[in-house]
Formats: C-alpha cells, structure tokens, sequence
C-alpha cells in the first residue's frame, strides 16, 4: 500500500523532481522571464524597423553609402551585397543587416555568461584574427618576397595593395555595426542582462531622432543645400485622419508610426529593465529565501502583472497618445455641432488649431482630463471588485513544498 | 509621490514638447506627448499598503544566542490589487538574521496573503522590540512610490545565557530547616534515605551499603534526601564603571551570566534566592523559591544596564537587616571604583555570613578595547591583586574571574588568598 503513494510533484528525495526556486538558472528560464526578454526584443526590432523606415531607408541608409564608396574607389566593396542589402528596395536593405545584428548582439551576451578566462580568450581571438586578416597576406607576401630575393626591402607598391581588401572590409563592417548599433546593444543588454547596452541602445536612437530633427529644422535644412534634401522631413501640417478606434478617425499612418516608435521604446526599456530589476532581485535573496514557495510565488505574482500592465498600460499609452492627438478634431467638431454660429465654423476651420500649437494644446487638456479621471473612477476598486468576483468560489491554490 | 523616473520622465517629455514646437518637430512633440501619457496612465494604478500584519514570534523569552523564528503574515485586505509591494520588518540591530530575510516583494491581490519567515540570532540580553512593519508601495513601472508604517510591535526578552555550575563548589554552611510536612525528595546532603544506586569512583567509603554489596556482588551507595534548603543573596554590580569592555565582553555581562546561573542552580536545589542589583539605585527581590522566582530574577538581569555608582556599603547597610542569619552572599562585581567595598564585606562577613566576591577582571576588560602600556598593567593589575587581598583578609571568599574563563572554571578557584 505505502509504495502505491507517491511523491508529490514539489517533494525531492531522489532530485528526479526539482522544486520551483529562484535560483538564476531556473529563473532565467521561466516563462515570464523569457516573454519579458521576447517582447522586449520585438519591441526594440520594431522600434529600429520603424525609425529606419521613416527616416533612413532611401535618404540616408547603408546601401547609399556603399555606394557613394564604391564609386569613389571605383570597385566593389569585399563585403557581399546579400550581406548589405544593396540591390534590394525600400525595408528588404535592412533585413540581413538585422539578422546579422540579431546574431552578433546575441553572441556577445553568450559571451558575457562565460567565465572571464573563456571570455579573455575569445576577445584574444578576435584580435589575432583581426591582425592576421589585416595585415597577415601584407607580411606574407613581403617577407617571403624579402627571402626569396634574399634582399632587406621595404614592400613595394603591389605587396601594399593587398591591404587594400581588408581595410574596406573592416570599413564596411564598421559601417554597418553603426548603423545596427541600436539593435547590436539592445539584444546584447537583453539577454546579457547589461543595463548599460540598453542605455546605449535607447541613447543611440533618441541620439539619432535628435540629431535628425536638428537637421529637418528649416533654417538648417536650408543651409545644408542639395545634402539636405536628402534628410526625411515630416512635416508638422497632416493630411486627415485615417486611422482610430471606433470609428473616430485620430491620426494618419505618419502620426501613427511616430507614436507606435515612442511607445516600442517604452515597451523595450520598460521590459529590458524590468527583467535585470527582477533578477537582481533574486540574486540577492538569501538562499533560503530562493527555495521558500513563498518568495517563488511572490515573484510570479509580479512577473504577471507586469506582464499584464506592459501589454496593457504601455498599450493604454498608445492609445492616449492617439487620442491626445486627434482630440482637436473632437473639440472642433463638438464646437461646430453644438452651436452652428458662424463663429463657430470660422473655429473650426481655423488652421491655427490644427498646427502644431492647437494640437499640443488640446492633446495636453486631454491628458490632464485623463489624470484628474483617477480622482472620479477607482479603476484598482473596480479591478478588485471584478477579480473578488470572479475568485469568489476558488478554492486556494497554496501547494507547500516539503523538504525532507 | 513621483519617483525619480517619472519627475524625468514628465520634464523629458515637457522639453521634447517644447523643442519640438519651436523647431516644429512632430517627432519630438509625440515622443513627448507620449512620455507625458506613460505617466498619466500609469497613475491610474498607484498601489496601496492596506494591508493586515500578524507577527508571531517563536518564543517571548528566549536566552542570550538562542535563535529567533519570526513570521510575519500580510494580508490584503482591501478590494484591489497592492501592486508591487515591498514589505520590511525592522528588527533591533542588535539581532542578526540567521536565516531567511525580514523583507520580500510582494503583489498580494485582493484577499490573498503571504508570510515571510525567517530567524534572528539574538546575541545580547536585553527587552527587544520587533516591529514596526515599513512598507513601500509602487507601480510596476516605478513611476509612484509611497512609504507607509504599520505599527505593530512585537515584545521579546533576552535572558542572560545559564551556565553549569558544578555543585561541589557551591554549598550551604547554614541550612535552613523547612517547617511542616515539605519534603524536597530530591537527592543531596541530608539525613533522609532517597535511593541506591550504583558505586561511582569519588563517591565517600562511608555512603556504601555493604549488606546490599554482599547481596549482589556490586558495590552500591546509599543517596539521601536533602533537607534543608538555603536563602542565597546575589548583589549584582551594574554601576557604570561595569561597561568596561565590549558588547559582547564586559564585567555586568559576565555578572549578569553569573547571576542568572548562579539563581538557576540554587532554585533547582529548591534554596531561596534573593537579588539585588546596584547602579544609581537599589532594586530588591526578596528571596523566594521557584519557578516564578527564577523568571523575576531572568527578567530583572535582562533590563541591567549600567549607570550611576551606587557604592556597595549603601547596598549593604539598607539590606543586611533582611538577609537571613548565616546565608550566603554572593556579590558580583569588580570592586572597581568603589572605596567602600572592604568594609561592606567586613560588615556582611562580621554578621555571620558566607561571602563569596566573584569580581570579573576590568583591568583585562579594558584591556580588550584599547592599548595600555606594560607597566601601567602591571601597575593596575598589582593594585587589584591588593584590593582582592583585603577582601580575602576580611574573611570573603574572592574569585579573579578574567575575560576568557568559563564561570564553573573561575568558581573552581574559590581561595581566601
């Protein structure tokens, strides 16, 4: 009879089952942990999809510059056009850059969890090979021609050519991990748990949209003659809206990939940093901390509702943002329908109210109305009451772990 | 209240909306936008610590480097959600946690709660309080944060550790006889049969029973009942001149140990024991016996905390009325400080009684804490072996306890120089 009952699940004696802890190893390997990681990692390749798509893809992309290079030494440049993207149209010319900057960030978080000696030695691999391709054929050549005609020389002017091939090599490869800074730094800080590659990551693009807005600035625009007509320049004045919820027209598609930027980076830093927030925290944890269920169960209640409120704030926040935007369409309307004066369609036909000034302003009483709302509406209450509600019958689902 | 993300957060997105207007930068003004929407959804959520906190301790009196198991119990018991709730019990800083954590991260739904369990070494004796509970609320993406207390407190006690103390040492010269029907019926110098039991080396020749011997082939003793039981006096030095030392090692924390080891011994013999600590004033228990005695003798040494400088003939003179004829003394202090201390125990030892001087060392106490020159040490030390002389000239038992002797060891040293 007694060998007929087993053990239950969360008991170990054999350590055929191992019990849930904090430890990083089976943290890391959570679930929540992994879709905070995945989302982040979508979030920060839509985020750089989308900037490269209203602002560098066809104006100041990669592949122009390749070109501009390989037409001032007159050849092509070593590094594959598969590889660059060159020859392909619009978006398709990041596509393998990406995947190429998918890998390499990814490689260099593997690297980070190695033990420092394995760490020293790939760096030191890497150099040696970065030496032995640049200037390995140069040596080559010269000092077996030196051996050959037994004479101390200097290399001549065919020998030194052939550092002609790595150094637009190493070039083309530096400009192609400037260009995928963003998404090298981002994917290194994500799964290589480094808040200082996020940072970077998140300051790369905020540095870029800076520097661009500068430079889509008129007055400077202006001075920057036939380069500047290069720089993609979103203008301040619309066309009607053609995207909303329900039925209410908001923003256009250019207004929406705007915010839809803003938001993926909030989506990216807020889960980035959350994950390293939440496993800093487990490291911390004493050990008999770790294997307590109730630390492990403390830890998936907040893994889930951040989950939760990043899918459903960060959310929320796009939608505002569209709102806030379009709001002074709403108002304009409301104006013209509720008093049909003459006034009242010289309002809103006004062009003043829809630049930028009437926008900002209007979007700005919007967010102040939906700031003084948590004043009026206890959504936690009423979140509450629902989840009371809804668990009123379930029976606790509390599953100690014994320790024998 | 806006954490420091959020007030950068708000000033970012109010300056990208400005530079976005005056450089007429859509981009900017929705980056900015954007931020400014981040906070304003986000404090529809803010948290709250309206929880319910039971603390439930393992024990309210424990002994000096026992172990402490607390758990604490919050519970939600408001409609919403606490959001990220970080929970802190604050524990004296004289405990030190063994295991586990006094704090945890928590996100309790409505209804739910959660313990955190963990255990404290408590390595002074003392009154201790746990508690109050400090809780910090905030949202999950840290733009709000608020810091709230909930007082609940949790009393504990700490008595002074108990040693062994070997019983040959320590022994009445005037037993007092009980009255009435009370029989002790526990083994001791009596006249009283209690039992046989077998030959151990050390036992006296004359305790043997030969007739049981012969019987059995093995050599048997006989035990007596005791029956006499003794009022044993214990003057505790707590003055300050008893903090010499460090925390841990100092004369009023060996006094205390002593005392309270001392107590623990004769009440187990069933004697009487009486307790009198001296700083800036006298407090008094007059013997008793038992359990309950024991306890007020524990608590009373848990709340010793050195002050004033009560001298030891003031204690004497205002007790030696109610000392029974003929007991015990046992004063437990380092004679430092205190020109009065050799005509106390003249005093006590004239009227009959047996005085014993357990003075722990302060010159080695000190010695602990800070440096003193050779022939300044050799000087004190010289000057302490006098005034310990002068006590054992007045007829006292003295013992030079140093830091680093056991009590059953410095006990074992009863001289009268």
């Amino acid at each position: 009879m007694a060998e007929d009952v087993g053990l239950q699940r969360d008991v170990t004696v054999t350590g055929e089952v191992s019990p849930r802890t904090l430890h990083l190893k089976l943290l890391r390997k959570q679930w929540q942990i992994i879709s905070l990681q995945v989302i982040a990692t979508v979030a920060l390749v839509g985020m750089y999809l989308e900037v490269v798509s209203n602002y560098v893809v066809g104006s100041i992309d990669h592949t122009m510059l390749f070109d501009t290079i390989e037409l001032l030494i007159g050849d092509q440049l070593p590094i594959g056009d598969w590889l660059t993207g060159e020859g392909r149209s619009g978006l398709a010319r990041f596509f393998v850059p990406l995947v190429l900057g998918l890998l390499v960030g990814g490689g260099m978080a593997l690297l980070a969890f190695q033990t420092p000696k394995i760490q020293q030695r790939v760096k030191l691999g890497f150099i040696v090979t970065l030496i032995v391709v640049l200037i390995g054929q140069l040596m080559l050549s010269w000092l077996t021609g030196m051996l050959f005609s037994f004479d101390l020389r200097l290399p001549n002017s065919s020998e030194l050519s052939t550092l002609e091939w790595p150094l637009l090599m190493i070039l083309s490869m530096m400009i192609l991990f400037l260009y995928l800074l963003p998404v090298i730094m981002g994917v290194r800080g994500i799964w290589g748990l480094s808040r200082r590659s996020i940072a970077w990551a998140i300051g790369f693009t905020l540095l870029f949209l800076g520097i661009h807005a500068i430079l889509a600035f008129p007055l400077i625009n202006g001075q920057l003659g036939t380069y500047g007509d290069s720089v993609n320049v979103i203008g301040a004045q619309f066309s009607d809206p053609t995207i909303g919820i329900f039925g209410l027209m908001l923003v256009n598609e250019q207004q929406f990939a705007l915010i839809l930027i803003a938001v993926l980076i909030m989506v990216f830093q807020e889960s980035s940093y959350g994950v390293i927030r939440y496993l800093e925290y487990a490291y911390r944890l004493p050990e008999s901390c770790k294997r307590d269920p109730e630390y492990v169960r403390q830890m998936d209640n907040v893994l889930n509702t951040h989950l939760k409120h990043t899918f459903g704030f960060l959310g929320l926040t796009g939608v505002a943002t569209m709102i806030a935007l379009g709001f002074h369409t709403v108002l304009l309307g409301f104006v013209e329908d509720s008093t049909g004066s003459q006034w009242a369609g010289q309002i809103s036909e006004s062009i003043e109210l829809s630049l930028t000034y009437g926008l900002v302003i209007s979007a700005a009483m919007f967010l102040s109305i939906m700031a003084l709302l948590r004043f009026f509406v206890p959504w936690e209450r009423i979140w509450g009451l629902i989840y009371s509600r809804r668990n009123a019958d379930a029976t606790p689902a509390g599953k100690e772990v014994v320790e024998i | 209240m806006w954490t420091r993300k959020a007030s950068f957060t708000f000033t970012g997105g109010i300056a990208l909306i400005l530079i976005g207007m005056m450089i007429a930068n859509l981009q900017m003004m929705i980056l900015g936008l954007t931020f400014i929407a981040f906070i304003v959804v986000n404090s529809w959520i803010s948290g709250h610590g309206d929880v319910e906190v039971q603390r439930t301790l393992s024990a309210d009196n424990l002994y000096k480097g026992d172990d402490l198991y607390v758990e604490l119990l919050v519970t939600n018991r408001s409609n919403r959600n606490t959001q990220l709730l970080e929970v802190y019990d604050n524990i004296p800083h004289e405990m030190k946690l063994r295991s586990g954590l006094n704090q945890m991260r928590l996100n309790l739904k409505p209804g739910e709660s959660a313990r955190i369990r963990y255990v404290l070494r408590c390595p002074l004796r003392g009154h201790f309080s746990i508690g109050p509970v400090s809780l910090r609320s905030r949202n999950t993406f840290n733009l709000g944060v608020e810091e709230m207390l909930v007082d609940h407190h949790s009393d504990i006690v700490i008595f002074p550790q108990i040693k062994e103390v070997e019983e040959a040492f320590l022994r009445s010269r005037t037993p007092k006889m009980y009255t009435g029907a009370t029989t002790l019926r526990t083994p001791g110098q009596g006249s009283e049969f209690y039992s046989l039991r077998e030959y151990v080396p050390g036992d006296p020749f004359k305790n043997i029973n030969w007739k049981a011997f012969a019987r059995t082939g093995d050599l048997m003793v006989n035990e007596k009942c005791r029956d006499a039981v003794t009022d044993l006096y214990i003057l505790l030095d707590s003055r300050d001149i008893a903090r010499i030392g460090t925390v841990l090692k100092n004369p009023l924390e060996m006094g205390t140990v002593s005392a309270a080891s001392l107590a623990a011994f004769f009440l187990k013999r069933r004697d009487s024991v009486a307790l009198a600590i001296f700083d800036d004033s006298l407090a008094y228990l007059p013997p008793d016996t038992g359990d309950k005695q024991y306890f007020k003798i524990l608590s009373a040494l848990a709340g010793v905390s050195p002050k004033g400088k009560m001298p030891l003939q003031a204690v004497t003179n205002s007790l030696s009325g109610r000392f029974s004829r003929g007991s015990p003394v046992f004063i437990i202090s380092s004679c430092e400080g205190d020109g009065t201390v050799p005509a106390a125990v003249r005093d006590l030892v004239g009227r009959g009684h047996e005085v014993t001087v357990l003075s722990p060392s302060s010159i080695d106490f000190e010695r602990l804490v800070s440096r003193i020159p050779r022939m300044s040490y050799e000087v004190l030390k010289l000057e302490r072996q006098n005034r310990l002389t002068t006590l054992a000239g007045s007829g006292a038992m003295v013992i030079d306890w140093m830091p680093d002797m056991d009590l059953s060891q410095a006990l074992m040293q009863v001289r009268g120089y």
